[in-house]
């Protein structure tokens, strides 16, 4: 464990990874939140270009500075691409899907049509621009972590000193126009940022699968908190938890397996568990949930019928678990099971007389109140009387159970 | 012996049509033209659709996936370790494989998980696809193939592609024309289209099919994420040109066609010049964006004529 963050040729990958993986956690958020997390893919692979002259123009002239070189092409021509992609839009009114794909994948394409003029000539450079594609974290460098740390706190920074713009603007679009916040240039900003992660990111996951990093972390992040700066801060811990791990894995490793994908995969698996396991809006537990949910009512069901004197429909489950809870004995309702049958028989008519009292037709209140009696709450029950003045019969001239005069 | 070995620009194209009515056997270049051309086609009449259709979002998502169906399909079907010619067999398994998963995914995660449709299409596409990284990686024990994957070699096409890719092309054209009247329904009147009773769902899903087959005979080509430029690029060029569906899909099947032979050439051009060998499908890639400003130049041309 600790190995990865001394030694000094694993440091730096791990290290790398991380921040990549915090960067675009953090961003992704705010593109998650727009709907607009496929601009991530188009921007990603419109960096392409910009990689590929980037290093070709810094290696002609200024062999010093290739890799900061190839950050700043990768950041300009994603921002050319944000551009084309916006006038499409807007101007030419081309339904953004085709925008986003036609963006990504001619600029792709240019991308590819420079890189393989060196392919000959300069093999060296297409090897380090090819880097880029699926990511090789393993090529990274002390050097590389000082800059990408610095845009990784950069991004940090913007996000901390704009959260109260961000939260208006993603939470309430009317005040923010009503109160006239600069919501235009919040909004360039946000996409600065989203470049800004990418070329953070590009090293490590590759331009072809950044948009993984930008998208699973936040939709992870999203099923555990409710809250802005919690779900901020989870979305960046899960991204950086990523990175570290799918580093770790394609280290670890025997085949010869690229970062990016493993990363990817890694980020995906952490989403698919929070997807389906989160205790509050998780696909599972709110499966549970319903399915309890359904069991009380038919068990209810079946004590009101007991009640009532009728024939019930005997499913051993069903009646099993009604005599762990000592509601019956054999088919019988112990005096419990009779209280409890009491209370929904008292609740379906107190809501039949509300709903009657609210001007509603008393021969069609039947079946509101057939789903009412599972849900009302004993404090609601009490509101009910109180507003109802203990009414003792209900809209067909029933008796209401229990109601002390 | 390849005829068009240090051709240029001009002589190619000479050489080209004096060879084109000859029945000689085809030479390299010439493959690579009537395979790109055939690939244009293809993917120009279902691009179309998928524009108009505001769908070419989960074209992205299958032409990615794609990777993963090609591999589970060979897995399947060949106990040899390597990944031999693409047979019809072979294509039709691995587009089922890529629609049915790809789409049921995407739809399980938006629907049944609630996960909102932007972030459900992304993890699906990306997802699939590191895993199809990761198993081709595996399976052909070599490094590099995710390069090739992403970026194609058209240089690598033989006689055997120019089949699958007529036989993809040919059966787009029957789908669109038989169900013409339908497509254009579905495409620009789907109120109507529920209305008369319509399953559009069906015709929908013949459509993912009809996109994974492309994306699978494109993918040897061209890669599977410049196959999206072709897809979506000449649609929308003969869009800014004309807003009939009959004009829109011969003119972007002829935007698609000039692409590739220009492409063709200018490899050819550049190889012989300047000994510099481009990426052909990068080429493509880059007319069909080329393309696009000159029909947009164009159109605000006659924009401007009309309004002065």
């Amino acid at each position: 464990m600790l190995e990865f963050f001394v030694d000094p040729i694993l440091r730096a990958p791990t290290i790398g990874s991380m921040l990549m993986g915090l960067a675009s956690g953090l961003i992704g958020c705010l593109a998650f939140l727009q709907k607009r997390s496929l601009v991530g893919e188009a921007l990603s692979h419109a960096a392409y270009p910009g990689v590929v002259l980037g290093l070709v123009i810094a290696a002609a002239f200024f062999p010093g500075g290739i890799s900061a070189a190839i950050l700043v092409g990768a950041f300009l021509s994603g921002l050319l691409g944000l551009f084309v992609i916006h006038q499409m839009e807007k101007r030419l009114k081309i339904a953004s899907d085709a925008a986003l794909c036609f963006v990504l994948s001619v600029f792709f394409g240019v991308g590819v049509c420079i890189a393989s003029g060196l392919q000959i000539s300069h093999a060296l450079w297409l090897q380090k621009i090819q880097v880029f594609l699926l990511g090789e974290a393993a090529t990274m460098m002390d050097g590389h972590i000082f800059l990408y740390g610095g845009l990784t706190l950069a991004c940090v920074l913007s996000v901390i000193s704009l959260f109260r713009f961000l939260e208006i603007l993603h939470f309430d679009p009317e005040y923010a126009k009503a109160v006239n916040l600069p919501s235009k240039a919040v909004h360039t900003i946000l996409y600065i940022l989203l470049m800004v992660a990418i070329v953070v990111g590009m090293r490590s996951v590759g331009v072809v699968l950044m948009s993984s990093m930008l998208i699973a972390p936040p939709s992870a992040a999203r099923q555990w908190t409710t809250k802005f700066s919690s779900f901020l801060i989870l979305s960046g811990a899960l991204g950086l938890l990523s990175g570290f791990l799918g580093n770790a894995l394609s280290v670890w490793s025997l085949a010869p397996l690229p970062t990016g994908p493993m990363i990817a995969l890694v980020a995906t698996a952490i989403c698919l568990f929070s997807l389906f396991f989160a205790p509050e809006r998780g696909f599972l537990p709110k499966l549970i949930r319903v399915t309890h949910f359904q069991l009380r009512c038919k068990q209810e069901n079946i004590l009101k019928a007991l009640y009532k004197k009728r024939t019930i429909n005997p499913n051993p489950y069903l009646l099993w678990r009604m005599r762990t809870k000592g509601w019956i004995k054999g088919e019988k309702l112990t005096p419990e099971g009779y209280s409890q049958a009491e209370k929904l028989v008292r609740l379906h008519r107190l809501w039949e007389v509300y709903l009657v009292h609210m001007g509603q037709e008393s021969d069609r209140v039947h079946h509101s109140a057939e789903e009412m009696e599972h849900i009302l709450t004993p404090e609601i029950e009490i509101q009910l009387q109180a507003l109802l003045d203990n009414p003792t019969q209900d809209p067909h001239q029933q008796p209401i159970p229990g109601v002390s005069r | 012996m390849n005829p068009f070995h240090n051709a240029d620009f001009f002589s190619f194209f000479a050489l080209f049509f004096s060879r084109l009515f000859s029945w000689k056997s085809l030479a390299p270049d010439e493959i690579q033209f009537y395979v790109l051309s055939l690939i244009a086609i293809a993917s120009s009449l279902i691009g179309t659709l998928l524009v108009l259709k505001r769908m070419t979002m989960l074209a992205n998502s299958l032409s990615h996936t794609v990777l993963l169906g090609i591999v589970g399909a060979y897995l399947l079907l060949s106990n040899t370790g390597s990944l031999g010619p693409l047979t019809f067999q072979v294509l039709i398994v691995a587009a089922l494989i890529t629609g049915i998963i790809t789409t049921l995914l995407t739809q399980l995660l938006h629907k049944v998980v609630k996960l909102q449709e932007d972030a459900s299409i992304g993890i699906v596409f990306t997802s699939l696809f590191a895993l199809g990284i990761v198993l081709v990686t595996l399976y052909t024990r070599n490094a590099h193939i995710g390069l090739e994957i992403i970026m194609g070699n058209a240089d690598a096409l033989h006689f055997n592609d120019l089949k699958v890719s007529l036989g993809v092309a040919v059966a787009n054209a029957c789908v669109l024309i038989l169900f013409f009247k339908e497509w254009k329904l579905i495409c620009f009147d789907q109120g109507l289209a529920s209305s008369l009773n319509f399953r559009p769902s069906l015709f929908n899903n013949l459509l993912m099919l009809l996109t994974s087959a492309t994306a699978i005979s494109a993918f040897r080509a061209v890669g599977v994420i410049l196959f999206l430029a072709l897809l979506v690029g000449p649609p929308l060029t003969a869009r800014l040109l004309t807003s009939n569906l009959r004009k829109l899909l011969v003119l972007s099947c002829a935007i698609g066609i000039t692409s590739a032979l220009l492409a063709i050439a200018t490899a050819r051009h550049i190889l012989t010049v300047y000994s510099l060998p481009l990426s052909t499908a990068g080429l493509v890639v880059t007319y069909i964006g080329a393309f696009f400003l000159l029909a947009l130049c164009v159109r605000n041309l006659t924009f401007r004529k009309i309004s002065a």
